[in-house]
């Protein structure tokens, strides 16, 4: 069920059953940060991904490990020292000029001054859709995350859960074939945090989008992702990659499920097993 | 709605009593230093010492006084009163100033963007900018004056010239901190949204500079005030609040009141142009959270 990914970066066990081109592929990515005093340090090494799409990919692992890089390398948000980046068959530069994918932070990084359905907007009026159609769009984005009914309202009207919910309209707004979400629960209460998490399965399952989520939480990972990426620190690469071998759709039932344990179990195993070699 | 009107309504008053509280307890403790004066004869009780500011009728009239002169005539041989003088003198320099902060606040926007969006320009034309506030405004005053008059301009160009060159200042370097204060957040959003410089600073930093553009109005309108009262001194033809208070300054000695009355109606206004922005600022900002 699993293969380490850095010696055999294609053709893992994620690219089942489909001959499609990859929707992220990284091949040998190196990210090296200058560091005070002219040193240097090793964010990311040898990082080789492919992500098929349609799957739900989280990178996991200790801080420090590079996996927010890692995002923001596929958003080309930080520029890789070297390595190759495609993101849909085209550079991680053409994607993002592109408006190829949907990008959600930790926090929900919402315009105060916007009411939320012209937050979502924002994307569109960027990409130059006319204003009929954006508003259009928007609303169809709100519906799909379940806040049609304070499309009027300001952000700061709205809960942390429910503002999360609008950058996640406002990252589909241009319905990207990608989403990228660094920590996007992070910062919300458990009882949110598992009530987001089903509904950005729905969401997943209902836009065929692919996604990549940086996450620190085990069960987060396991509960969401078809694939899990395991990462290590102090060089940032990639350790294992696991299949989640859960049966889709998942409901909250699969939280109690054996298998479920049983794969948090094994990916806490991976994630001592990473820790074990760099005592903190 | 209307409860939102009733409470708006509810908070004007409350500012009003209280404005009217102040003003009463200023007067109050002037009215107070002066019966004190009167009391010991100019001295600090239980010292042999002079008070800081003598207490006379001829240093601090009485603001019965003041008010008083306001309904006399303002010269001898005119049914005008001086209140009356002193509103038509003041809104020549309430309009001198407003088209001064009007001009100096586009230009101060404009700069702002420049020296935001050219590092050449932040680095070349910041320091002439705080040179060009360091230099005194009496000493620039004349300058103006002379210029605007070998030009042919009427007096008014070169009071707005000087009003204008007070009020850009503090609009550029307000709006110059609002366009930086997008967080990394908003920046990252615009950068992956592969929006250009223009729709950043069109979505993005122009709302959000403007809290603190009106912030650097605020000192603009105050300072657009002075500029022109200056402007008027220097220019030594034309009306405005300035050459009243020129005028009352030269009769001091004989009433002395005239020129309390005449800083009064300066003061109100520099007051009224701010709370006119107020309005226009309550406004743009009604859907801020931090609004207010």
């Amino acid at each position: 069920m699993t293969a380490p990914a850095t010696t055999t970066p294609r053709g893992t066990a994620a690219m089942t059953a489909t001959d499609d081109a990859p929707a992220i592929s990284l091949t040998d990515v190196h990210k090296v940060f200058p560091a005070s005093g002219g040193q240097s340090v090793a964010a990311l090494e040898r990082i080789g991904l492919d992500v098929r799409p349609g799957a739900f990919v989280s990178l996991l692992g200790p801080s420090g490990c590079g996996k927010s890089t890692l995002l923001r390398i596929i958003a080309d948000l930080t520029a890789p020292t070297t390595g190759t980046v495609t993101v849909g068959g085209r550079s991680a530069r053409e994607a993002r000029l592109a408006r190829d994918y949907g990008l959600v932070f930790q926090q929900a990084g919402l315009l105060d001054w916007r009411t939320v359905r012209r937050n979502v907007e924002l994307p569109l009026q960027v990409g130059g859709v006319s204003r009929a159609e954006r508003k259009a769009q928007a609303e169809t984005m709100l519906d799909l995350v379940r806040l049609g009914d304070v499309a009027d309202r300001f952000p700061w009207q709205l809960s942390g859960g429910m503002q999360q919910r609008v950058a996640i309209a406002r990252a589909l707004a241009c319905r990207p074939q990608l989403l990228l979400m660094d920590e996007p629960l992070g910062a919300l209460d458990e009882m949110t945090r598992e009530y987001l998490q089903g509904e950005l399965l729905r969401i997943w399952r209902d836009t065929g989008t692919t996604v990549v989520f940086v996450t620190h939480s085990v069960s987060e990972a396991v509960f969401l992702s078809t694939d899990i990426v395991i990462m290590s620190p102090r060089p940032g690469r990639i350790t294992r990659r696991i299949e989640v071998g859960l049966p889709q759709p998942r409901t909250v039932e699969d939280r109690t499920s054996p298998a479920y344990f049983e794969t948090v179990t094994e990916v806490r195993k991976a994630l001592h097993a990473v820790m074990a070699e760099e005592p903190a | 709605m209307g409860s939102g009107i009733g409470a708006a309504a509810l908070r004007t008053a409350r500012a009003f009593l209280w404005t009217a509280l102040v003003l009463l307890a200023l007067a109050a403790l002037w009215e107070g230093y002066k019966a004190l004066g009167d009391a010991t004869g100019g001295r600090i009780p239980g010292t042999g010492l002079d008070l800081p500011i003598a207490a006379d009728d001829q240093a601090m009239p009485h603001i019965a006084d003041i008010i008083g002169a306001l309904t006399e005539p303002a010269r001898r041989g005119t049914d005008t009163s001086l209140a009356v003088y002193l509103f038509n003198e003041a809104t020549i320099t309430f309009r001198e100033a407003l088209l001064g902060l009007a001009i100096g606040s586009a230009a101060g926007l404009l700069l702002a963007v420049g020296l935001r969006e050219s590092r050449f320009a932040s680095r070349g034309v910041m320091p002439w900018l705080i040179a060009s506030q360091t230099v005194p405004l009496v000493a620039v005053a004349p300058m103006v004056v002379i210029w605007g008059g070998k030009a042919g301009m009427p007096s008014w160009v070169a009071v707005t010239v000087l009003s204008a060159y007070l009020a850009f200042f503090p609009v550029t370097v307000s709006v110059l901190r609002g366009l930086n204060s997008p967080q990394p957040v908003h920046r990252e959003l615009m950068h992956a949204l592969a929006a250009g410089r223009v729709r950043t600073l069109l979505l993005l930093r122009f709302p959000a500079a403007l809290p603190f553009l009106f912030a650097g109005l605020r000192l603009a309108a105050t300072a657009s005030v002075v500029g022109a009262i200056v402007g008027e001194l220097s220019a030594g033809t034309g009306g405005g609040i300035g050459r009243a208070i020129l005028t009352s300054s030269y009769y001091y000695s004989s009433a002395p009141e005239n020129l309390y009355a005449a800083v009064l109606v300066a003061a109100v206004t520099g007051i009224v142009l701010v709370q006119v922005l107020r309005v226009g600022e309550s406004l743009s900002l009604r859907n801020r959270s931090t609004a207010g």
